[in-house]
C-alpha cells in the first residue's frame, strides 16, 4: 500500500569555520589550512588538525599544477546530477603531494593515464557557485 | 537485540523498535547500529559484545534493508552522497560505482587485471546464486553477456554491480554454557576484526585495496590465531567485482596484485584453494545493505555446518570467514567462524 505522505528535504552545509575556502574561490583562488603548530597542510581544509589536534591553522595557497592518480567516467548519474550528462571524475596529486577529487573537464578515462600532467582551475556553476575542475595540463 | 540498517529509503524512522514489539521482546534493550554496508557485521559485533562482556547470555543481531521504493537514479544519488558529502557529492556527484570504478582503474593500470578478469567474478556470483534458493538472481550468465553490458561508471559495466535489493538476515549469539543447552551444533565467532578510515577518498593511501580490511584482518587472525590457508570458505564483500578481487588480496588469500590470477584459475571456487561467495555474494544473491554482514555470518554457519547443499564446500579445518566492507572501506568487518 503505497503511503500518501512524502518528505522534501534541503540540508544546509556548515561551512563557518572554512567560510575562507569559498570566498578565495569566489575570487578564482584555491586556498586551503595549514597547521601553525606542527605545519600539516590538509586538503579538504580543516579548522582543527587532525595529526595534532591543534585548533590554530592559516590559510595557504594550493599548488594548481597535479599528476592524475586514477579516475573514472560516470555514465549512470544521480538523479541531483541527471542534465549534467556523462562526467569525468579525477583524483590527482599536486607536487608537494596533496591530492584534490574534481572533475576533469574536456577528456575521458582514455585520455588520462595515471601520471598525466593535470591543472587546477576555477568555475561558477549552478547559481553562480565556485567550483574547481582539473584539466588536462 | 541489535538491527543493522543503513536506512533513509523506508518508512520506519527507529526500526529496532518495531521489531522488538512484533517479536514480543519485552523490555531486553534494543539499538540500532549502522556502519554503512557493514551494519549487519556492525550488529553481530554489538550483540557479541554484549554477552562478552557478561551483560547478556543470549543477543540477537538482526539485519535489514528495505530499497524497493526508491528509484535506481534516487538510489544512486543516496549511497553517492555516502562519502564526504560537500567535498565529494554536491559538486562531482561522485557515486559508488564510481568510486570503485577508480579503484578498478587504479588496479588495472598497476596489476594488468583487466574488465574480462572482472566479467569473470561475476560470472561465477551468478554460476552459484543459481544454486541458492534465497538469492535474487538465480539464473547463470555468460562472459559475452558482462562483457556486453551497459557502461554504470567506466570500467566497470551493469554486471559489475550488486543489485538493490530487499532483504533480512539473523543470527542467534549466546554464551558457550547457554549455546551447549540450545543446539548440538554451535558456530563459534571466534574473533571479529573491525577498522575504519577517510570520508574523503583523496586522503587514501592508495586505490589498489582497502587498508581497513587490511586491517580488519590483520585483528581478525591475530585474535583467532587462524592463518588464511587455514580457511574453509569465506565471503568476500562484492559490491563490485573489483572490490572482490581486492578482498582476495587484503584478507591475505594471495599476493597484491595478483587477486585476478585466482579468479582465471578457478582458486574461489568449489574444488579450488578457498571457495568464496557460494552463496552468489552481494553480486547475484543480493545486497540489502544493512542485511548483508547478518547474511554473512548466516552463510558461514550453513557451510560450516555442512548444510548448503549443491553449493557445499569441503570443510576440513572447520574455519570460515566473513568480510564485510562498509562504503569505499569506510569500515571493514573480518569474522572468523569455527566448527567445534
Amino acid at each position: 500500500m503505497g503511503s500518501l505522505r512524502s518528505l522534501n528535504v534541503r540540508f544546509d552545509i556548515p561551512i563557518s569555520r572554512t567560510r575562507e575556502f569559498w570566498e578565495a574561490l569566489a575570487h578564482g583562488r584555491l586556498v586551503t589550512t595549514r597547521c601553525v603548530e606542527c605545519g600539516s597542510v590538509t586538503f579538504p581544509p580543516q579548522a582543527d588538525c587532525p595529526k595534532c589536534m591543534s585548533g590554530k591553522s592559516e590559510w595557504v595557497e594550493m599548488d594548481r599544477e597535479a599528476a592524475l592518480v586514477t579516475c573514472t567516467r560516470v555514465d549512470m548519474a544521480p538523479t541531483s546530477f541527471s542534465a549534467a550528462g556523462r562526467y569525468t571524475v579525477a583524483i590527482g596529486e599536486t607536487k608537494t603531494g596533496l591530492r584534490v577529487l574534481a572533475w576533469l573537464e574536456g577528456a575521458t578515462p582514455l585520455d588520462a593515464k595515471p601520471g598525466s600532467k593535470l591543472r587546477l582551475e576555477v568555475r561558477k556553476g549552478e547559481r553562480g557557485r565556485p567550483y574547481y575542475v582539473f584539466v588536462l595540463g | 537485540m541489535v538491527v543493522g540498517t543503513m536506512g533513509g529509503w523506508y518508512e520506519e524512522s527507529l526500526p529496532a523498535v518495531v521489531i522488538g514489539e512484533y517479536a514480543g521482546l519485552g523490555h531486553v534493550g534494543t539499538m540500532r547500529v549502522e556502519a554503512a554496508c557493514a551494519s549487519g557485521s556492525a550488529a553481530v559485533k554489538a550483540a557479541r559484545s554484549s554477552i562478552l562482556s557478561g551483560e547478556a547470555e543470549v543477543a540477537m543481531a538482526v539485519g535489514i534493508e528495505k530499497m524497493t521504493e526508491v528509484d535506481t537514479p534516487t538510489t544512486v544519488e543516496m549511497i553517492g552522497r555516502a562519502g564526504s558529502f560537500l567535498w565529494e557529492f554536491e559538486n562531482y556527484g561522485m557515486t559508488f560505482p564510481a568510486y570503485y570504478a577508480m579503484f578498478a582503474n587504479a588496479h588495472m593500470s598497476r596489476f594488468g587485471t583487466t574488465e574480462e578478469d572482472l566479467a569473470r567474478v561475476a560470472v561465477k556470483a551468478h554460476r552459484y546464486a543459481a544454486r541458492n534458493p534465497l538469492a535474487q538472481f538465480q539464473t547463470e550468465i555468460t562472459l559475452e553477456k558482462a562483457m556486453h553490458s551497459p557502461v554504470v561508471a567506466w570500467p566497470l559495466k551493469l554486471y559489475d554491480a550488486c543489485p538493490i535489493t530487499d532483504g533480512s538476515a539473523t543470527v542467534i549469539l549466546a554464551n558457550e554454557q547457554v549455546a551447549k543447552e540450545l543446539t548440538d551444533t554451535p558456530i563459534w565467532v571466534d574473533a571479529i576484526g573491525s577498522a575504519s578510515d577517510t570520508a574523503n577518498l583523496n586522503r587514501r593511501s592508495d586505490y589498489v585495496g582497502l587498508q581497513a580490511s587490511v586491517e580488519a584482518a590483520r585483528q581478525a587472525y591475530g585474535i583467532s590465531k587462524v592463518t588464511p590457508d587455514q580457511v574453509d570458505v569465506a565471503t568476500c564483500h562484492d559490491c563490485f567485482t573489483i572490490a572482490e578481487v581486492m578482498a582476495y588480496e587484503d584478507l591475505g588469500f594471495c599476493k597484491k596484485g595478483e587477486g585476478a590470477k585466482m579468479v582465471r584459475e578457478g582458486e574461489t571456487e568449489i574444488g579450488g584453494r578457498i571457495p568464496v561467495n557460494l552463496d552468489g555474494g552481494l553480486k547475484a544473491k543480493g545486497h540489502p545493505v544493512g542485511a548483508t554482514g547478518v547474511s554473512m555470518v548466516v552463510e558461514i554457519t550453513k557451510q560450516l555446518r555442512q548444510e548448503a547443499g549443491p553449493r557445499q564446500a569441503p570443510i576440513t579445518n572447520g574455519i570460515g570467514l566473513a568480510h564485510n566492507v562498509g562504503g569505499t572501506g569506510h569500515y571493514a568487518y573480518v569474522t572468523v567462524l569455527s566448527r567445534s
